[in-house]
């Protein structure tokens, strides 16, 4: 009975109505992982289990279980930024920084989903492969808001994060 | 072991988890998507069946009679799934239902136990003639799914059963399907109208229609005489022919917060007139 917190192994707490967004903040102390709407409409709270990503609030702890997360701490090794980090710095991809950790864990995942072929709403091509256009960015992050509107910066890093993987 | 702790269960079989709600009401979590945001308080209340891990409740398979899609069947998963044309009008309304982190936790069965007159999965089912497969212990029952989404939040499902499968009849996979809903803005909208329809065309004319209108009344419907005002339609005059005034003898729209009733008998013409124009076939040059 444990989760894999980024490489890590927490206890499933006793209590299983502990959401697995508590037990990363209140118990793992991991306070990256922000708490917004606390019922799954803002993203802010977004990590990846199993490397897809998920909303935290809405998810028990003891579904974790014998599971992998990887919240935003997780993202880069401890000296140097993930990618998708630099790249939000790089790109003014954020103002206050509350929804930053769900936007990057999100945007992480979101590459891998359109690197790997999986369509979304606006590909007009279902067969082909993910083309990395701001369009597709758009539709595929619009579970993450950003109240101080800088998601044309976010755009933009994603964009350079793809860009270099794809050089 | 607290009160909390004993009323939360999340069995790995079916036949433990159908004794649990034999014992007793228990509110039964999925994806959670609908049901945290109903919860006012902190946390999850009440008697809780966690579906979750149950063996065999999500995936899709097919068999003579036709397609079984399982209850505990992701968004993400019908969305990636290999499936005929008949059914692009659900997996348009899978990449539609929230953002892709709702959809990897939402499921189909959760949607229609919640019984939202909103519920993206109810029109592009009903295209498909579907049925859902009840289970409890004392046995399994189907019903169309006309017979189980009985109005607002409200189900034909009893205390002790559970919503296991979603199933579309083999005649039903025939044709194209497309789904297209209206909202404030394009993301993460409550629709004010949606609607899915699936075309059957054979040389150049429809054979079969289906549509059907979700969030304009308290329950989706099928539009059974604009249905067969399509048949035999040549497909250059298929749009033309759904009019208004039969959609409002159909529907009788609602008027909410989200729109006027005239409002969205209008939008609601519209996206059926715009759904199956993207459902049609394209017409092979002569």
């Amino acid at each position: 009975m444990a989760i894999s917190v980024n490489g890590t192994d927490i206890p499933v707490p006793d209590d299983p109505r502990v959401s697995l967004l508590d037990l990363l903040r209140e118990r793992a102390h991991l306070t990256g992982t922000k708490v917004g709407c606390n019922q799954g409409a803002c993203g802010a709270c977004t990590v990846l289990l199993d490397g897809e990503r998920v909303l935290s609030c809405l998810t028990l702890a003891v579904q974790a279980d014998g599971r992998s997360v990887t919240t935003i701490e997780g993202l880069g090794d401890g000296a140097a930024l993930h990618p998708m980090q630099q790249a939000f710095i790089d790109h003014d991809g954020f103002q206050c920084g509350y929804c930053t950790p769900g936007q990057i864990c999100a945007a992480v995942a979101m590459l891998r989903e359109l690197q790997g072929g999986v369509p979304s709403y606006v590909t007009a091509d279902l067969a082909g492969q993910g083309t990395v256009t701001a369009e597709e960015i758009r539709e595929r992050m619009s579970g993450n808001l950003c109240r101080c509107g800088a998601h044309n910066g976010i755009v933009e890093a994603i964009l350079q994060v793809a860009k270099e993987q794809a050089a | 072991m607290t009160e909390a702790t004993s009323d939360y269960a999340r069995p790995t079989a079916l036949p433990e988890a159908l004794a649990l709600l034999a014992a007793g009401p228990r509110t039964v979590l999925a994806g959670g998507t609908d049901l945290y945001p109903a919860t006012q308080a902190q946390r999850l209340a009440g008697p809780l069946l966690d579906i979750t891990a149950l063996d065999g409740l999500a995936g899709i398979t097919a068999g003579p009679d036709g397609l079984r899609i399982g209850a505990g069947t992701t968004w993400t998963a019908l969305a990636e799934a290999d499936l005929p044309p008949a059914l692009v009008a659900l997996q348009q309304a899978a990449r539609l239902v929230g953002g892709r982190q709702i959809q990897n936790a939402g499921t189909l069965g959760g949607n229609l136990c919640n019984a939202s007159p909103a519920a993206d999965g109810v029109p592009p089912l009903l295209v498909l003639g579907a049925e859902v497969e009840l289970a409890s212990v004392r046995g399994v029952r189907r019903l169309p799914l006309e017979r189980f989404v009985l109005g607002v939040r409200k189900t034909a499902l009893a205390a002790d059963e559970l919503l296991t499968a979603v199933h579309i009849p083999a005649a039903a996979l025939a044709g194209r399907s497309a789904f297209v809903k209206l909202g404030a803005r394009a993301y993460l909208v409550i629709s004010i109208a949606m609607v899915a329809v699936r075309i059957v065309a054979e040389r150049g004319q429809v054979v079969e229609a289906a549509l059907a209108v979700g969030a304009c009344s308290a329950v989706a419907r099928r539009l059974p005489a604009v249905e067969a005002a399509l048949v035999g339609a040549p497909l250059s005059e298929v749009a033309a022919r759904i009019t208004e005034a039969e959609v409002a003898a159909a529907l009788s729209p609602i008027a909410d917060i989200r729109g006027t009733a005239d409002y969205r008998l209008e939008a609601a013409c519209v996206l059926l007139r715009r759904a199956v124009t993207q459902a049609l076939p394209v017409e092979e040059p002569a």
